[in-house]
């Protein structure tokens, strides 16, 4: 009258291995779940009863107990639904409890009796022991990805106890068809002038360096920031499977094959909330944007319209790539490797933000600056000014380069960011820079006149010669970086908030 | 109250503009025809006078009301040996010093509070700059330039020590060491509320080398209306008014109006016609304002005559420019333009142009300014 069935539950982006333990004995008819179930993990009870029902099979009239071991640990979801069912039917005798040994668990049931796909298959599949792994036909892909030694796919659970009882063959799986995608990155080819903006993409595809736009409404910051993962090379198989397992988890779609290979592009509203950007929630710890965007680009348009205090929770990610969450009942960590792309005007007005050519007094330029800290806005290496397009390049200009060309550029500086040990140049650690990034006697001067100008600060010392380092790279520069290099990686760093001065001289 | 010395009319004015809801024309108004010291004994009992209700109808009584509440508690000796404890000057219609020139000026203030060098207001020719808190840097320089020129010529710079286009009017007049004419700020708030606060430095500078200017006294707080006011001493105290830029609707047409009013010779610096801070300025040429296209224009116009100007230095050697330095300079015009524009129209690709740039910056041809690139006023 007990069984254990193995199956597995999401914390964070992690898959956790849990046996159900079913319980069945006499006494008074009731339904009980313990070990930490979540509100829709209790009401498994009430589709566990309605799917046996519906799938022929006898409900037993009996005290039930289920209990999800380790107790200590939240479970969430309807997940371990098929567990429960599989469970009952081994204590009750209807399975032989040989049959299911070795075998794991993963569903929710419908009332019909059909087995529905469940958020997170990837990292939950990846958490089981067993050999053999049960799951929707829904998940086949997520599963596939894992590849444990066996893998079940069944459309409901009739099919299921048949199969499991040898009166029927198991489902066959069938190959997945590949796709690259789940859409097409816009071609850069498509902006019309914008060189320079076109040139800082490239530079920040190249090194992974975080760009801030600065312009007024209907430059195309928006436009030029979608184009950038159409540049960025696509995902290492590591890189690749974290990424799919956050999407996997939070309950996004994924590419039919079950993996992103390309890098994601996310872009929350600026009405986002913390937990939304960085993850967290009470019972059950959600990835955030940020880390939704592992791997790929956060774009964050209107950057001065977000929360400051939203804004500075991605200081931390930002440096360490990954997301510590932690709460009262428990932390998760969620890789968060994102190149930073944000977007925003130059004032509230709305003007070009030229000096003279902006509505707004100083003070309320100061206080639109405010919004966005100083620690934040140091982070961002490329700060480059987007003005609106002359209108003689919209109508007849020559269609830039595409993102192809530029992607191969882009590829080979990766390459050299390889030899020296890292992905990207962004990367690179203080005692690495030194070594990689030596510069000329006339680059050092230049450094140490901005310095002193109190333009630049040690953070961004080392930021600027990163940058050069890669539009070195781009160009096929060799040895020491150059004067021309250095004042190329300053120019991309303008201060916008900068207060105009009034006197001269 | 106790006093021991009879107090001058002075502190019996500043008594009285220190009362609540105190402008120019209601001052006007209660000294019609009294002495100050009447004048504030007339408060102090709260009697309603037609000269007041004639400016302010029907809001007599309360303001006479509060006004006898406020005088109550006011003490005029306290008052007064404030204003000497913070060095500050109060010049009534009838004291010596009051300047000449707003003796018989429309709209005359009835009390001047200064701070710094009376000689300031003494017969000598005064030019006002004035524009735009939101300038260009082409506006900061020919600020700044033509208030060192002039001051260097011998003429008082007066301006309203606000932001932008005034700040560098006195900036420059400050920049000429010795010899030059103290520099005359006309400010809108009281002396000791620095207004507004950027601009400390430049107010306590002006306070020890020049004259710092206003009607209201210590503890005034800015209020809007107070600056079209403070427009109209501006314009009495200079023999000729300059707008160096000025937005469609900029508060420097209020001190034009005044000078019009005055019979003051008004000039305007012409602008690039697509320059927002310009087209006031230019408005104004069109609508009759001299043109000012070099100093010897205006020292021409001023009464006194007699001045000169040194010779304009030399403009720097062009040569030495690398070609790529060259190409940029041509492209780059005399607006100020974002690298992203500059890149789509010179055709230099953006390492070359990023360097090009860099080097006019440093060697003074370009000026850089929240990543807006602007050529040089002085480099031709």
């Amino acid at each position: 009258m007990l069984a254990a069935i193995s199956s597995a539950t999401l914390l964070g982006v992690r898959g956790h291995p849990v046996t159900v333990e079913v319980h069945v004995a006499n006494g008074l008819p009731a339904f009980n779940v313990v070990g930490l179930p979540d509100t829709s993990c209790r009401e498994a009870r009430d589709r566990v009863r309605a799917a046996l029902e519906s799938s022929g099979l006898a409900w037993p009239n009996q005290r039930i107990t289920i209990n999800l071991a380790p107790t200590g640990v939240p479970k969430a979801g309807a997940v371990l639904d098929l567990a429960m069912a599989v469970g009952l039917l081994v204590a009750c005798g209807e399975i032989e409890p040989e049959l299911v040994k070795g075998l794991a668990f993963l569903g929710e049931l419908g009332l019909d009796g059909s087995l529905r796909p469940v958020a997170g298959a990837l990292p939950l599949v990846d958490a089981i022991e067993e050999p053999g792994v049960v799951v929707a036909l829904g998940n086949q892909a997520e599963a596939t990805v894992v590849g444990p030694e066996i893998l079940y796919c069944v459309p409901d659970l009739r099919s299921l106890v048949r199969a499991l009882r040898g009166d029927e063959p198991w489902p066959v799986v069938t190959s997945i068809p590949e796709e690259e995608s789940l859409e097409d990155d816009p071609d850069l080819a498509e902006v019309r002038g914008q060189r320079m903006a076109r040139f800082a993409l490239e530079v920040a595809a190249a090194g992974a360096h975080h760009l801030l736009l600065i312009g007024p409404p209907g430059a195309g910051k928006s436009m030029l920031a979608r184009r950038l993962p159409g540049l960025l090379p696509d995902l290492t198989q590591a890189v690749a499977l974290a990424s799919s397992r956050i999407r996997s988890a939070a309950g996004e779609p994924l590419p039919n094959s079950g993996l992103l290979r390309r890098p994601p592009w996310r872009a929350p509203h600026h009405g986002a909330s913390a937990a939304a950007l960085v993850g967290g929630g009470s019972m059950v710890m959600r990835p955030g944007e940020v880390s939704l965007a592992h791997g790929g680009v956060l774009f964050l348009d209107e950057l001065g319209e977000f929360a400051p205090s939203v804004l500075d929770t991605l200081r931390q990610p930002l440096e360490d790539g990954t997301v510590r969450v932690s709460r009262a009942f428990g932390s998760a960590e969620f890789p968060a490797q994102v190149l930073l792309v944000a977007a925003m005007n130059p004032c509230p007005c709305g003007g070009s933000g030229a000096p003279g050519g902006c509505r707004c007094p100083e003070s309320t330029r100061a206080r639109y600056a405010r919004r966005v800290s100083g620690p934040l806005l140091d982070r961002f290496d490329l700060r480059v000014d987007v003005q609106r397009p002359n209108p003689l390049d919209l109508l007849s200009g020559d269609p830039g380069e595409s993102s192809e060309q530029v992607a191969e550029r882009v590829i080979s500086a990766r390459l050299r960011a390889e030899e020296r040990g890292v992905v990207a140049n962004a990367e690179l650690s203080p005692a690495m820079v030194e070594q990689a990034a030596a510069l000329t006697e006339e680059a050092t001067q230049l450094l140490k006149a901005a310095l002193y100008a109190g333009t630049l600060s040690a953070r961004g010392l080392h930021r600027v010669r990163k940058v050069a380092l890669t539009i070195g790279d781009l160009s096929g520069h060799q040895g020491p970086l150059n004067a021309d290099l250095i004042d190329t990686a300053l120019s991309l760093r303008i201060d916008p908030f900068h207060p105009v001065g009034h006197a001269v001289g | 109250m106790p006093s021991d010395s009879p107090l001058p009319d002075e502190a019996w004015l500043n008594a009285l503009s220190s009362l609540p809801d105190m402008g120019p024309a209601r001052l006007r108004a209660l000294l019609a025809d009294r002495q100050p010291e009447q004048a504030w004994k007339v408060c102090l009992q709260g009697k309603p006078l037609p000269e007041v209700e004639a400016v302010v109808g029907g809001r007599l009584l309360a303001l006479t009301a509060a006004w006898a509440k406020a005088a109550g508690q006011l003490s005029v000796g306290e008052l007064w040996s404030q204003l000497t404890n913070h060095g500050v000057q109060v010049i009534g219609r009838g004291h010596a010093e009051y300047p000449a020139c707003l003796r018989d000026d429309p709209d005359p203030p009835l009390v001047i509070f200064a701070q710094g060098d009376l000689q300031a207001l003494a017969p000598a020719p005064r030019v006002a700059i004035v524009g735009t808190r939101r300038c260009t840097r082409y506006g900061t320089e020919v600020a700044y330039e033509l208030g060192k020129t002039l001051t260097a010529a011998g003429v008082s710079v007066v301006s309203g020590l606000a932001l932008g286009i005034d700040a560098a009017a006195h900036a420059g007049a400050l920049a000429v060491k010795a010899e030059g004419q103290p520099p005359v700020a006309v400010v809108a708030t009281g002396l000791d509320v620095i207004y507004p606060k950027t601009n400390r430095a430049l107010w306590r500078q002006i306070a020890e080398r020049g004259l710092l200017v206003s009607e209201c006294p210590l503890g005034t707080t800015p209020a809007p209306w107070r600056f079209p006011a403070r427009n109209r001493i501006i314009a009495g105290l200079a023999d000729a008014v300059v707008v160096v830029e000025s937005h469609e609707k900029g508060g420097s047409l209020y001190t034009v109006d005044a000078a019009i009013e005055r019979q003051r010779p008004v000039f305007a610096i012409p602008g690039p016609i697509r320059s927002p801070a310009s087209r006031g300025t230019n408005q104004l040429l069109a609508d009759g304002a001299i043109p000012l296209c070099q100093v010897s224009d205006l020292l021409e116009q001023l009464p006194q005559g007699g001045l000169f100007i040194d010779e304009p230095p030399p403009p720097p050697v062009r040569a030495l420019l690398a070609p790529q330095q060259e190409q940029v300079l041509e492209a780059m015009g005399w607006e100020p333009v974002s690298l992203n524009a500059l890149a789509d129209c010179c055709g230099l690709s953006p390492v070359d142009l990023s360097a090009a740039l860099s080097a006019l910056v440093r060697s003074g041809w370009v000026t850089v300014e929240r990543g807006f690139y602007e050529r040089m006023s002085n480099t031709t």
